[in-house]
Parts: structure tokens; sequence; C-alpha cells
């Protein structure tokens, strides 16, 4: 693999996300307890063997950087292998940002010059999954061909959030369709491919195409020999709410197949530069702890039960959470209840607060895009007044609540802006 | 100067194959974390550290210092093994004899003062306080000292301090383990020198037979040196025999825990067993926890209390683990009964086994064993290291029994 160079396409809004992108980029959005999205991505490139990566960073770049560091976590780091990150340069005119994922890759084309590659792996930091690269390269070299996408087949309702091909008997792509409802075909993009480094610089360098899935690959496949890799395995695009809880909640189910332990999934515990390493979890003789992920420095009082737990988190006596997402250092106060929620970092909930209970069917009235299935995002920081009362399908914007502190509630469906 | 180099026989098959410095402690660290992190929040980053019994795992946990940030252009922590010299270097002869030997080391950096400590304590100490103290008493030699304990006061050197202030003052007598308590102060074996006052008092001990700091060269500094003693009255967990070892395991749990882990700022390595590339514990949909600490890699499908679980530890579906200490990698079979037990690193206990008991004596099992399915283990027995489960004879062992 020392032929192939790697670029992770990080610059993802993941708007999708809504809140939990207020401050940091979606690849960069923690999971699993102990994880950040991007983690799969970047252990898959460690694991498959390969040595040179570039992250192309854009959109709200700094928890990324401070996360990759010298990408030692990944074993990255070394005299030859190494993490990049490339962010945009900013030239005569302000408009030099990246206009999309090719545009992104053209103004580093440099970092892919070198006649040490003969195949560039493009990757994005979006997905959980654990994937090892090496046969879907070894499948490219075979086939010689000048582009190969990896597929996974999806349920025909969610073709139109991907690319999706129809594959020839030797999986050349015979038939493209960029996101549409009703696909001809259910073998979607997963957003990963492998180009022939020479096509891919020619590519670039003669068209002013700005995107992959849009520009780039559909004309390949008219002009080129483009195959389509089939992967088999556990692989989730968490780029809505409702997607990134059911991931979350995988991590519970032994069956599910995501077990990022067990597949080599890998993340910087220093990128939270504490002074002193997380202590080992409590769970104190009052609690109640089951079918759940916790994480160091909990502390485990109340009642939890379905839902993933990242460091630091604290449910005092008499709280309870279930169902629900609780990351770093947020504290339950006693007697709250917290059911499908998502709650941000650091984040505060007062003494018997309510959240997440109420009507799943009304959608947020604001983003009913993004909050339609009966789960509830509270914001980094955000204080949650004692005895609140907040539905379902709710929004709390980071910070609100910390320096007021006057009691608000939420009706279902409801937001709650600083 | 860390002494990190013992193994300790009331320990038994813990320090087989490890010296007491790297014994897992409260269900991640190593004993060892404890000074190197009061250390690192002391300040004092060049640190070398004394080792001679069975070192790998030291060298491979120390690492190159980094876990403690002691690395830099004047920072470090290196290990410092046995050598051979032109003359009769060799293997260290006792505590005194180990600094001796690397009398150079320490010539090497010229340091206003040397603090030598044993790595084998359970604690939180503000060394800076202690080095305060020995300056402006204008002292040749600091040691600190901690309230003797009401058992065991034969084990420890025992010291009569003058009342000078709250902090300690003169020590005025100073006897090495007498057979009952003399004295109100217990040695710590910490111990602050002036650097010329301890090269001159380690060459003058390197012509006699006897090489131990306690031993030796405490009492021959007393009445010749200004010898003072500092009070420590915080927390101080002793861990030198196995009953010992398990309370000060204890004195993690309870809703007031005396062993306040996230106030010390400890840190540990967690590149070390790879802990750092596990996931977080999994509990299952039929665990219950009550009073117990675990860390990542754990999965509990069983009960759990009153216990310490290293991480990758397992505890499948009907199991009980009660007032246990489970070593790294761990795994407790369906439905088996664990009860006052340490286990070591990558123990296996058989579906239905029964370990231990309530009230009696602690079982320990030693690394890499297996128990085997349905085997009963009375209170006290003591299983060797990878002892395979074909070499369990019978279905029934013993108070008192050895199992090789």
């Amino acid at each position: 693999m020392r032929n192939v160079v790697a670029l992770l396409l990080a610059g993802g809004v993941g708007s999708r996300l809504n809140v939990l992108v207020q401050y940091r980029a979606k690849p960069a959005v923690p999971f699993g307890g102990i994880y950040r999205i991007i983690d799969f991505t970047l252990s898959n490139i460690a694991n498959s063997g390969l040595t040179r990566v570039a992250v192309l960073t854009q959109y709200k770049p700094l928890s990324l950087m401070d996360h990759i560091g010298d990408g030692s976590a990944w074993d990255m780091a070394g005299r030859t292998r190494g993490i990049s990150i490339l962010p945009p340069k900013t030239g005569e005119q302000d408009w030099d940002w990246y206009k999309g994922t090719a545009d992104a890759v053209r103004q580093n084309l440099r970092f892919i010059s070198s006649d040490r590659y003969t195949e560039v792996l493009v990757l994005s930091g979006d997905h959980v999954y654990c994937m090892d690269y090496g046969p879907l390269v070894a499948f490219h070299k075979e086939r010689r061909a000048q582009v190969t996408i990896g597929m996974i087949p999806v349920a025909p309702e969610e073709t139109r959030h991907f690319g999706t091909a129809t594959l020839d008997g030797d999986r050349k792509i015979v038939d493209w369709q960029e996101k549409v409802a009703k696909a001809r075909s259910d073998l979607a993009s997963m957003g990963i491919y492998v180009f022939d480094r020479a096509y891919l610089t020619a590519a670039l360098e003669k068209t002013k195409d700005e995107d992959f899935g849009k520009q780039i690959i559909p004309r390949a496949i008219k002009e080129a020999l483009v195959y389509g890799y089939p992967f088999e395995g556990y692989w989730r695009d968490v780029g809505t709410v409702q997607a990134y809880w059911d991931a979350n909640m995988d991590l519970l189910k032994a069956a599910s197949g995501l077990a990022p332990g067990a597949c080599g999934i890998r993340t910087n515990h220093a990128g939270e530069a504490l002074p002193q390493d997380r202590v080992p979890a409590k769970i104190s003789a009052s609690a109640r702890a089951v079918n759940s992920a916790v994480s160091p420095g909990c502390v485990v009082s109340g009642t939890v039960e379905g839902s993933v737990l990242s460091p630091g988190v604290i449910i005092e006596k008499g709280a309870s959470v279930r169902d629900s997402i609780i990351m770093h250092d947020t504290v339950i106060r006693e007697g709250a209840r917290i059911e499908r929620s998502i709650l941000d970092k650091e984040v505060v909930v007062g003494e018997n607060a309510l959240i997440g209970r109420g009507n799943a069917k009304k959608a947020n009235a604001r983003f009913p895009d993004h909050l339609h299935s009966g789960l509830t995002l509270i914001g980094k920081k955000a204080s949650i007044p004692p005895n609140a009362r907040i539905g379902t399908n709710c929004v709390v914007f980071p910070m609100v609540g910390r320096k007021d502190s006057r009691s608000f509630s939420l009706a279902d469906g409801g937001t709650a802006e600083k | 100067m860390i002494l990190a180099g013992g193994r300790v026989d009331e320990l038994d098959v813990l320090t087989f194959l490890r010296p007491k410095s790297v014994l897992p402690f409260g269900a991640l660290y190593r004993i060892i974390d404890f000074p190197m992190s009061n250390l690192m929040n002391s300040g004092i980053e060049r640190v070398g550290i004394l080792s001679q019994y069975r070192p790998f795992h030291l060298i491979n946990h120390i690492a190159n210092g980094q876990p403690w940030d002691m690395v830099g252009r004047n920072r470090f922590a290196v290990i410092l093994p046995p050598f051979k010299g032109r003359g009769a270097s060799d293997w260290y002869k006792g505590t005194a004899d180990a600094v001796y030997q690397n009398r150079d080391f320490i010539r090497m950096y010229n340091p206003d003062l040397v603090l030598i400590l044993s790595g084998d304590h359970i604690y939180r100490m503000d060394y800076q306080a202690v080095i305060d103290f020995h300056i402006e008493k204008k002292a040749d030699l600091t040691i600190a000292f901690t309230a003797v304990p009401s058992e065991g006061a034969d084990r420890f050197g025992q010291g009569l301090i003058d009342d000078e202030e709250p902090r300690g003052g003169k020590v005025v007598r100073y006897v090495e383990k007498p057979r009952k308590a003399l004295y109100d102060w217990a040695s710590l074996t910490i111990y602050v020198f002036n650097p010329g006052i301890l090269l001159e008092a380690l060459e003058e001990n390197a012509r006699k037979e006897s090489h131990e700091f306690g031993r030796d060269i405490i009492p021959s500094l007393i009445g010749n040196a200004r010898v003072y003693g500092y009070r420590h009255t915080g927390y101080w967990g002793y861990t030198r025999t196995l009953e010992e070892y398990w309370r000060t395991s204890m004195d993690l749990l309870g809703d007031r825990p005396r062993i306040d882990l996230g106030a010390w700022q400890i840190r540990t390595n967690l590149a070390h067993g790879e802990i750092r590339d596990m996931q977080p514990a999994i509990l299952g949909p039929s665990a219950a926890i009550e009073d117990s600490l675990l860390y990542l890699g754990c999965e509990v499908r069983g009960k759990v209390f009153r216990s310490l679980l290293f991480p990758g530890v397992r505890v499948e579906e009907g199991a009980v683990v009660e007032d246990s200490i489970l070593f790294f990698d761990t795994v407790v079979g369906r439905e088996a009964h664990v009860a006052r037990t340490i286990a070591d690193i990558g123990v296996r206990i058989g579906p239905r086994a029964r370990i231990g008991g309530k009230g009696g004596e602690l079982s320990v099992i030693g690394t890499e064993s297996e128990a085997p399915e349905g085997v009963t283990i009375q209170p006290g027995v003591t299983v060797y290291p990878r002892v395979e489960a074909g070499r369990f004879a019978r279905d029934e062992y013993r108070s008192g029994e050895i199992i090789k």
C-alpha cells in the first residue's frame, strides 16, 4: 500500500446534524462514547497499511486538528508515514475556499504529485465503518481500472441520499444516478474512490469540476473504465440525527456488527488535553446501569438504560437516562429524567428537569427536516434549569441558560436559542 | 530516584513475574503511577528509576517518560538497571547499594537535592512542600513520616520527632523495624538528601556488609547530621501484604472514597497493554453493578458488587463477582461465583466455578491461569501463574492449598 496515497475529505458541514455541528465539522462529532466520527476512517487507513494521508479540512477545523494531533494515536507519525492537514489556502482572493470535494483535491494537487504514488484513495470522514482498503485497491489494480468506487446496498427509500450504480458481471459500472429517489439500483456509493493517479490529475487539470459525486464520477463513467467494489459489512452514513442515534445504539447490540474495539478503531485520548488520565468509571451502590456503554470518568449513581455515555458524565442519585447519548462531562442532577435525547458536551441538567418525553409526531417547527422522529437535541454547554419541561423533537442551542438562569420549558417541537 | 526494584514475598504470586512497582492498582493504574504522578505534579521532572527484578514490564510502562510529560531537553524518566563495571559492580545488594552504583548518574546532573522514593505506596504528596521544609530547616536529610499504623508496626522504620512545629522537626531517635511500636512516627521511605551528605554516606556504607537506607544509612546519620522529620497527614496506603493491598484497593470504593483519584490527578501509560485502543465498557441487559469501578474494554453481563474491574475484564451472564479485584483481561464464565479474590492478568474462570468466599481469607489466582468449569476453590487458596485447567485434579480445593 506504500504506493497509494490517501486523501480524507473532512470538510463536510453535516448541517442536518443541527447543533451538533455548530462548533465542529461533522467528522469531529463525538461518537460511541469515546470516538469521533473521523476515527473510523483514520483507523481504517492505518489498519490497511497506508502510510501517507492528507486530511482536507475547511469548516470549523479546530477541534478536528486538535483531535488528529501529530497522527501518533493512529501510529501515523514517523519518517515514512504521516498525516498532513491541508486547510484551504487563502490566495489573493477570498474565494479561494474549497468549492467542493474535487476542487479541494485540485487545490492540493501537489500533495499527490509524487511519482511514488500510482493510486489515490479518496475517502470521506463522515462514515462509521470498519474496512480494509487493501482488497479494494487490489481489485482496482486487477481490473486495470481508472476509477473504482466502494459500494454498499441500501434500502430503496434511502437512494435519494446517495449516488447509485448498476454493475455488469465484471462489476464494471454501466449506469449511474446521483441522489435520486427510486433509483434504478440500490447499490450506493460509499464515497470511497480509488483513482489511477494519472487519470485523477488529468481530470482535475482539464476540467473545472468541483464535486466528485456530481461531476467527476459521472464524467468518468462516460469516458473511462470505472468499476464498483461491493463492500459487505457494517457501514452507516450518520448524516441525520436519527441515523446518528441509531448507529450509536448499535454499539449496545451484540448482533449489530458494530464493534469498534474488535476491529481496531482507535481514538486520540490525549486530544482532550486533560492534566490527568480519566479515572475509572464508577457505578455507585445506588445505581442501576444496564444495556449501556460507559466511558472512563463517568459516575453513575442514578439509573442509566439503553444509553451511550462519553467520558466524565455524572448521573446523580434519583436521576434517570434512557435511550440517550450523553457526551463528555455533562451532569444530570438529582431527580432529572432524560429520554431519547442527545446531550452535547458539558451540559448541565438541573434537578427534576424532564427532557425528551412527548408526542414524537410533532416535528420541530424550525427544523422539521432535522428533528421529526422523536429525538431531542441539547447543544454544548447548555444549562437546563431545575424542573424544566422539554418535550420531544426539541432543540436547545449551545450555551442556552448558561448565563441566564431564568426557568424555561419547551413544548414538543420547540427550539430555544440563545 | 525511585527504588522500584523489589518483589515482595508476602504478595506471593502477584510479584512472581513483575516487580511490585508495576503491580496493577485501582482498576487502571500501576503502583508506580502514584509516585510518578506526584513527581509530575510537584514539578520534579528528572527521574531515575532503579530496577532489577524482571524489569520488562516496568520498562514498557515507563516508556520514555512521556505519559508523565517527562520528555524534553531538561526532563526525563530513565530506568537504571544494574550493570557490570570494571570492578565488582553487579546486582544491587540493597537500596543504598542501588543508589551508590548510580552515583555517577547523580553527579552528572549536579542537583541541589536528591529525592529518594520507593515505588510501592499509594498516596498523594506535594514533594515540593517537603523540599521547602528541608531548605527552611537547613537540613542535610529530611525523612517523611506518617503516624504508625496500629498493626504491623514492626515492618517500619520508626522515628521520634521533635515537636518544633506542625510540619515536623528534628529526628531525635530512629529505629529500623523494631519488634514493637517504639515511637509514634513511621518512615515512608521518602528522603530528601543534600547530595554531598548522601554521596559521603553511601561511600562509607559501600565498605560494609549491609546496604539499606533504613537499616544502615539513616541510623548512621542521626546525631551526625541535620536529620529532620516531615509529617505527612494525608492518606497513606500500604500494599505490602495481600490483605493490605486488598484493603487499600477497597479505599477506592464507597460514597466517600478515602482515595480520591480525580483530585489526585494520577496519570498512567494508556499505551501499556493497548488500554487506549479498547472500546467503552459495555453493560449488558442483565448486568447489575453496585459500588464498583471499571474501565475501557470491560463487558459485564453478570453481577458485580464492591469490586474493581481493570480494562478488558469480561463477566458473563449469571456470574457474580463480589469484593474482588480482577486485573486486565480476566474472564469470569457464566454462573461462576467469585468472592474476595484477586485474579491477575488474563485469568480465565470457568463456568459455574466457585472461587473464594465472604469472610474467609483472600484467594489469589496467578496470571493467565485457568480455573476449570465447576471447580470449587475455598477462601485462602493460591493458584500459581499459568496453571492450565487440566492441572486441576480435584473438584474442590481447601483453604491454605497452593495449586501449581
